[in-house]
Formats: C-alpha cells, sequence, structure tokens
C-alpha cells in the first residue's frame, strides 16, 4: 500500500528529475528563474511539511524555516529583476 | 551569509553563472539529491516505526539512511575527480569559486549529520527510543532533514539556474 511518506518520496523523485531535464535543457530567462523558484518553494515545503513535520512544530521553528523559503527564492528573482541594481549598491569603490 | 555570497557573486557576474552551469555535471547533482531525499524517507519511517515501538524496524530504516547518506560523499568524489581531470577547479572564474565554497561547506554538514545518524542508530539498536522518549532520534532526523533543504537550494542554483 502507498502511504503519505511514499507518496511524498515519489513527488520529491518526480520534481528532481523535471529539475534535472530542465537544467539540461539549458534554457534561460523568466520562464526558467521563475521554474527554478518554484521548484525550490515546493520541494523544500515538502520536505518540511511532510519530512519536518513543521505544521505542528514551534510557531518560532516553524517561522524561522518558512522565512528561509521565502527569503531565497525572492533574492532569486531580485538577483534576475534587479542584478545590475544590487551590483552597484554592493560595489565598494 | 552563504547564500549572500552566491547572489553578490551572481550579480557581479551575470556572464559566468549564465556560462558555467553547463560545466558541471548535472547527472551527479541529480543522483545526490535523489540519494539525499531518499535516506530523508528512511528517518520518515523510522520515526513512524519508533512511534509505534517498533524499535528493530526503526534500527533497519535508519540504517539504510546511513546508506544511502553515504552514497553523498561517494558520488561527491567521483564528480570533484571528474571536475580535477577536466580542468573544473576554482581558477576557472568566481562560479566555480562559489559552487565549491557552498557545495564543500554543505558536505561537511552532511558529515556532521552522518556522525549522528551513526549515534542515533547505534542508540536505537540498544533500544534507548521508545514511542514515549526519541527525541534523539527526532533531533538527528530534523537535522538531517535540514540538510536535504539546503542540498535543494544549492542544487537549483547550480545544476539548474542559468
Amino acid at each position: 500500500m502507498i502511504g503519505s511518506a511514499e507518496k511524498t518520496w515519489f513527488a520529491l523523485m518526480g520534481l528532481t528529475i523535471f529539475g534535472a531535464v530542465l537544467g539540461e535543457a539549458g534554457n534561460v530567462g523568466w520562464p526558467l528563474t521563475l521554474t527554478v523558484v518554484a521548484l525550490i518553494v515546493v520541494k523544500s515545503g515538502i520536505v518540511m511539511d511532510h519530512y519536518m513535520e513543521m505544521r505542528s512544530a514551534n510557531k518560532h521553528i516553524r517561522n524561522v524555516l518558512r522565512l528561509f523559503i521565502i527569503l531565497v527564492p525572492t533574492l532569486v528573482i531580485l538577483s534576475f529583476a534587479w542584478g545590475e541594481e544590487i551590483r552597484r549598491l554592493t560595489t565598494l569603490n | 551569509m552563504l547564500f549572500s555570497a552566491y547572489f553578490i557573486a551572481r550579480v557581479h557576474n551575470p556572464e559566468a553563472f549564465l556560462n558555467s552551469p553547463d560545466k558541471l555535471l548535472t547527472i551527479a547533482g541529480t543522483t545526490i539529491t535523489l540519494f539525499l531525499l531518499s535516506s530523508g524517507y528512511c528517518m520518515v519511517k523510522a520515526i513512524n516505526a519508533i512511534r509505534c515501538d517498533q524499535s528493530k524496524i526503526a534500527f533497519r530504516w535508519v540504517n539504510v539512511a546511513i546508506i544511502l547518506g553515504f552514497a553523498y560523499p561517494v558520488v561527491k568524489y567521483f564528480e570533484l575527480s571528474w571536475y580535477a581531470q577536466h580542468g573544473v577547479d576554482v581558477e576557472g572564474g568566481i562560479f566555480f569559486g562559489a559552487y565549491y565554497y557552498l557545495t564543500l561547506n554543505h558536505l561537511v554538514h552532511v558529515t556532521w549529520g552522518l556522525m549522528g545518524l551513526i549515534f542515533v542508530a547505534y542508540r536505537t539498536g540498544k533500544g534507548a527510543y521508545t514511542s514515549e522518549s526519541y527525541s534523539g532520534l527526532e533531533a538527528a532526523a530534523l537535522y538531517w532533514h535540514t540538510t536535504d533543504i539546503l542540498w535543494i537550494v544549492l542544487f537549483s542554483f547550480f545544476y539548474i539556474l542559468r
């Protein structure tokens, strides 16, 4: 019988292989960036909710982890959309 | 801090981050991801087993998790050997500097995680955990899953994203 742990595992395997195929296809631009962001959010979210059981965890720990999967994709989008502006802001001279 | 280094390197060197991922072995990154996530699944099964007071079954699952987890350094070794033979090193540019910096940092944390899993496997085998008291096993599993999440991000950053 396939339980929820097995379904979660299958989903993670499928999403990983999809990501690999996407990487090998050599796409660039917004569609790739947004797909990668979605993959990070969905896969990390699955691990947090189903492997780590964060839904029933202490809310402070849960919020730290949620902040991580909000912050990282946001930085991916910001670095893609406003890379030049961020480059100027982080240049020392 | 580790990830901010990646983003700053990326915005300062967009060309390097556009072209260099083609030189990495996507199959190696994918294999590592599949092994790590499968190892994480085994730890979920171990926790489920100990909650039912099935310590022998939990012991087996933790051991399978360790075996799958050890596939990570093995695959990494072959991957890095291939890069060394093909001149893919830190002198190849900022992308590879960031790649080695972040992935080797992750490998160090995976090593700690594997040591933790070996310790809880020993404890589980000795019957130290029950359905009433398994916080040690759970803590090791949570650490292990955290390395999963970090690898999901690193895999996306270096092997997929252009």
